[in-house]
């Protein structure tokens, strides 16, 4: 945050305060003295000026404590303003009450936290919706025409073919394995395209789901660790969740050159935390992260949830995606 | 789909398909596809399409007035879907044998098939040869269906209650639904009922629009 090294140019409130405060307690005393006996002056005793002066330094003592307690929870609602951080909400300014004028400050700051933490909420709702109603869009689109235009595509060969002599047949077959690979190809964009299961099932089911689908077209197995037990999450942080197990099951295929996978997802104070591990050859040294690994972070910082990537304990790649769950998130 | 298949032969309705032509009816929504289909079956001697319809509904009714040995029935189609039509035309006086022809043929839609009693699922990308073998293998009255692996079955059947996990285990056995019905002291209306529960739920499975 570049506020925070930002050069104070004012005296304090509370120096300034105080300084003000102690120099009218002098003068008061002087002044004080001067009508009462001002004669004093100038016989002081030691002792009745000893006695003088800790009256004064008792007085501005008391001032500065009783002073301290009017500024100090100003002083934190600055530090507060400058720490507050949107993607990780439910931080408030303790005692905050309409009682003083620095307490209806606080509440007023409180109210406009809960305000905006509600409009970025909204807010990222609406990406992730956008972002998932546009995807579901073209895996219809490409599940409805072009997939169904290659099926007739290749029913139409199947049919030339059975009238062509060798060796012609021979290169209609081939051209009959490409459009098939193309067909396959559109089919699997399609289906990663949609949220699968998510809606009806769940995200522990959907996350079952997924992995065996994975398993069964990327030929790497997948097991699965799932705690029973799972704080609840909200719909955006399901999404998210499955999102990232996706992206990083499909960088397992891609990438990583393992035959394995491990997909968990555990109840870990304070939220859960999904990981996806390999037994690949890692992370190469330097890599620049590729668009699959951007777009992981994105979706985590949406509802700011931390995203690691390391070394998984047997040497391969550890996704880890923590996502934290206040009580106020699993209230609203 | 790779691994083993389930596999049920009976005395199918055309014993002899070499005198007889295999009597097809072609479910689905996208034109070209019911052409193209329609154009395969015309050329090999064996098969004579019937009809080629655009909805489930549409192939009931037509099933009802004509005799069907095989219906060829697109899964996802608009409105109800092809395994819904898989189970109204195995209630049929006459049941025509059902082959699946499915864009997604995985194991979800195996296990949903073998609720919706279907005989065999064809991959969309299945080659044209591919297709014409199945529709004769069904027509026979043999049964093919890929097995739902052990793991897979288990995260299925955590949709169900426990009756219908029962059910759905014994179809999975190959077990008949009156055999079904009398094991667990149902009528066959209420297993039934439970059948379509069933259906709905492990359809949600799979790639539903």
């Amino acid at each position: 945050m570049p506020e925070r090294s930002r050069q104070r140019r004012y005296v304090p409130l509370f120096q300034r305060v105080a300084g003000i405060n102690a120099l009218l307690l002098i003068a008061a005393l002087v002044v004080t003295l001067l009508v009462l006996a001002p004669r004093k002056f100038s016989s002081f005793a030691a002792d009745e000026a000893a006695v003088l002066i800790a009256a004064l330094a008792l007085l501005v003592l008391a001032n500065l404590v009783l002073l301290r307690r009017v500024v100090r929870p100003l002083e934190a609602l600055i530090a507060l303003a400058r720490r507050v951080d949107l993607s990780r909400p439910g931080e408030r300014m303790p005692g905050a009450a309409p009682t003083s004028e620095a307490g209806e400050l606080a509440l007023t700051f409180n109210e406009m936290l809960a305000r905006l933490e509600a409009e970025r909420r909204e807010a990222t709702g609406r990406v992730l919706a956008g972002q998932e109603a546009e995807r579901l869009r073209i895996a219809q689109e490409l599940h409805d025409q072009v997939g169904q235009e290659l099926t007739a595509v290749l029913l139409g060969l199947a049919r030339i073919q059975g009238r062509l002599q060798t060796p012609l047949r021979e290169e209609l077959i081939e051209v009959q394995e490409a459009v098939r690979t193309s067909l396959e190809d559109v089919r699997r964009i399609a289906l990663e395209l949609r949220p699968e299961a998510l809606d009806d099932l769940g995200l522990v089911s959907a996350l079952a789901v997924l992995g065996e689908r994975f398993a069964q077209r990327s030929g790497v197995a997948v097991s699965q660790q799932i705690d029973e037990e799972l704080p609840a999450l909200d719909a955006e942080s399901e999404l998210v969740v499955y999102r990232v197990a996706q992206e990083a099951l499909t960088n397992v295929a891609r990438h990583s050159g393992a035959n394995r996978a491990e997909l968990a997802l555990r109840a870990e104070p304070p939220g859960v935390v999904l990981t996806v591990s390999d037994g690949g050859h890692g992370l190469a040294a330097g890599s620049e992260p590729g668009t699959g690994i951007r777009g992981m972070r994105e979706r985590a910082a949406l509802i700011g949830a931390g995203l690691e990537l390391d070394s998984g304990p047997d040497g391969g790649c550890q996704v880890r995606l923590s996502v934290a769950v206040d009580g106020e998130a699993s209230a609203w | 789909m790779p691994g083993p298949v389930r596999q049920r032969s009976a005395p199918g309705p055309s014993d002899s398909p070499t005198l007889t032509p295999i009597r097809c009816l072609l479910v689905d929504d996208h034109p070209a596809i019911r052409v193209g289909l329609c154009q395969l079956l015309a050329d090999e001697d064996d098969f004579e399409v019937l009809d080629a319809v655009p909805s489930a509904e549409a192939a009931v009714a037509f099933a009802q007035g004509a005799e069907v040995d095989v219906a060829i029935v697109d899964y996802q189609l608009s409105g109800r879907s092809g395994l819904w039509a898989s189970r109204k035309l195995k209630r049929l006086p006459r049941p025509p044998a059902v082959l699946i022809y499915s864009a997604f043929s995985d194991y979800f839609l195996a296990a949903a098939c073998v609720v919706a009693e279907a005989d065999g699922l064809v991959n969309k990308s299945a080659l044209g040869a591919e297709l014409c073998e199945r529709i004769r293998e069904v027509s026979r009255g043999v049964t093919r269906l890929p097995l739902v692996p052990p793991s897979l079955a288990d995260s299925m059947r955590r949709r169900l209650d426990s009756e219908e996990q029962a059910i759905f285990g014994m179809l999975l056995a190959g077990i008949e639904p009156d055999d079904i019905a009398t094991t667990l002291g149902h009528s066959r209306g209420g297993l039934e009922s439970r059948l379509w529960t069933m259906l709905r739920k492990l359809e949600r499975l799979d790639m539903v629009r």
